[in-house]
């Protein structure tokens, strides 16, 4: 590491001390089931914004993606655009405004509440709280080994003890504090990661001379891109994979409309639409949402690919080489090798920043989603001890299982964490929460027989047909002697792709041929 | 256009741009939009 550890140290300290005061402020603004779930239903429109952000944008979403735009090039572009337009635009404007006034009108504090009250079903509450406790720590895993690796490698601490020592500081604000410390420590994380981003931005186009001359240089480099990656359809850092290719079908499927479309049904952002007071609040934050969004990902993209030209200029390599073939070691060699050292100092609180903002609102929404929506609604039928006590019982063994999962998973199964998860969410839950808002006429039959087809069709999907999750997973192979059951393209086309679409399908076949909800509870859930 | 030869490529990072600019602009507009609701 380029810069002294002490200055770091101390930089750190004093950003832990400003997140502890929040957390603080969290616990004192406590009082009741709205505050510790929903942050009191008051939240500003800014802090909505930045901490949505935040939540959405970990540190896998810049140090990953940004290297993946270091070795594959700027068709990752697709993805930002996809998260400005559908993850704030359509999600804040379309989905947020009906969120929240359905969540009151119900009275939910739970996405998972929230579907299961629109369709009077406590086993779809139950089993999304269910889904969300198995899966969410595998994501939340991934995101607690990419900011132990950064503490282990900047500030000199064991791996093993940087694990624990993240998770209880986080565990700290998140169990005292509720939704209220996990919001306002996430918009200051976001400020500090808005600032570290514009920074990168501008400091890497003065370096190469400019936004047109940097883009042309990289244009010109296309004929240094690997033979075995032009082979699956690499044709350069400024040009689309060939169509239909390995790296095309990658690209559009799994992270354009994967991560691009999943983003919508992922129940710790979609949460925070019931966190404000009004609908106006909604579209005031969409102000901010966009350029936050593209300031996080547009940014380390774009970066990331541009990495490439200077590297070829300083070391006479790609940035792939520089990086010793490591996709994840691409952002932090270039900002190590390029950047001032007060930036590295800057730009690892950023990083840190973001992976403890995406992981306060995991373990708030896994504690919630087996404490509230799984044992206390589900198993308990409501009958059973206050909702902010079982919450905070469940946060605390979310974050255990969260914990060991980062001690014991391969590293093999944990970079295809985020990319599961996103895809689950997306056939699960989509079709149904896109129902339960726009479509009077869905049912609780229809939502049930969508959400078990969407579960089931994406990890069956996952387990024996993806290559990348299947492999790694072995269960394939395990029981049939092939890591999957079909061959050729299909092994490359994302489960989103295929149980998204049967889920829909479900959702729609199964209401009609069945008996509409009561009139009466419809007209409850959509009243203005 | 932006030295970037590949359509493909130079509208999405075009997009990219007027889709930030876009949600500012709609933001701003909608500043006092809207109902005055109260959540609870």
């Amino acid at each position: 590491m380029a810069v002294d550890t002490s200055i770091l140290g101390i930089a750190v300290l004093i950003y832990m001390i400003i997140v502890f005061y929040l957390g603080w402020l969290g616990y004192k603004q406590t009082k009741d089931t709205d505050d510790y779930m929903l942050a009191g239903r008051k939240i500003n429109p800014l802090v909505l914004a930045l901490s949505y952000g935040a939540a959405f944008i970990s540190t896998s979403a810049i140090i990953g993606f940004g290297g993946y735009a270091g070795a594959f090039g700027m068709g990752v572009l697709w993805l930002v655009f996809m998260n400005i337009f559908v993850g704030i635009f359509i999600a804040f404007v379309l989905f947020g405004s009906r969120t929240r006034r359905m969540g009151v009108n119900l009275g939910a504090v739970t996405f998972p509440e929230l579907i299961g009250r629109r369709f009077q079903s406590r086993f779809i509450q139950g089993f999304s709280g269910a889904l969300i406790t198995v899966f969410m720590p595998l994501y939340a895993g991934s995101v607690l080994i990419g900011g132990a690796r950064f503490m282990e490698t900047a500030l000199n601490i064991q791996y093993n003890n940087a694990v624990l020592i993240l998770a209880i500081i986080v565990a700290a604000y998140v169990i005292t504090g509720g939704l209220i410390a996990v919001m306002y420590t996430d918009a200051l994380q976001g400020g500090l990661m808005f600032i570290g981003m514009i920074i990168l931005f501008v400091l890497t186009y003065s370096r190469l001379g400019g936004v047109v001359e940097a883009h042309q240089s990289l244009t010109s480099m296309a004929y240094l891109v690997p033979e075995n990656l032009a082979a699956i359809g690499h044709t350069g850092w400024t040009s689309m994979p060939e169509f239909g290719s390995d790296i095309w079908w990658t690209l559009v499927s799994t992270i354009i409309l994967g991560v691009g479309i999943g983003v919508l049904a992922q129940p710790q952002l979609a949460v925070r639409f019931m966190t404000v007071r009004n609908t106006r609040s909604l579209k005031r934050a969409v102000l901010s949402g966009g350029p936050f969004i593209f300031m996080m990902a547009g940014v380390a993209y774009i970066v990331g690919a541009l990495s490439n030209v200077y590297f070829l200029d300083t070391r006479g390599m790609i940035s792939l080489d520089a990086a010793g073939g490591n996709i994840d070691l691409i952002i932090p060699e270039y900002i190590n090798s390029a950047m001032p050292d007060y930036f590295v100092v800057f730009f690892l609180l950023t990083l840190l920043a973001a992976a403890m903002s995406t992981l306060s609102s995991q373990f708030h929404t896994m504690g919630t989603a087996i404490g509230h929506d799984f044992y206390r609604e589900f198993v308990m039928k409501g009958k059973t001890t206050k909702t902010i006590s079982i919450t905070r019982v469940g946060i605390a063994i979310t974050i255990l299982i969260s914990v060991v999962l980062a001690y014991i998973l391969p590293i093999g199964i944990i970079a295809r964490a985020t990319a599961i998860f996103f895809g689950l969410c997306a056939a699960a839950f989509l079709p149904m929460y896109t129902g339960a808002l726009f479509w009077k006429r869905m049912n609780r039959s229809g939502a049930t027989a969508s959400l078990l087809v969407g579960t089931f069709g994406s990890i069956f999907w996952l387990t024996f047909v993806h290559a990348k999750e299947a492999s790694a997973l072995g269960i394939s192979r395990a029981l049939f002697g092939v890591d999957t059951i079909l061959t050729g393209t299909w092994t490359l086309v994302d489960p989103i792709l295929v149980a998204t679409p049967l889920a829909i399908i479900t959702a729609i076949v199964v209401s009609l041929a069945t008996k509409p909800d009561s009139q009466e509870h419809i007209e409850m859930c959509f009243q203005k | 256009m932006l030295g970037i030869d590949d359509p493909q490529i130079w509208i999405a990072y075009v997009l990219c741009f007027l889709s930030a600019i876009g949600c500012i602009i709609y933001g701003a507009i909608k500043w006092n939009d809207g109902q005055d609701e109260e959540a609870c």
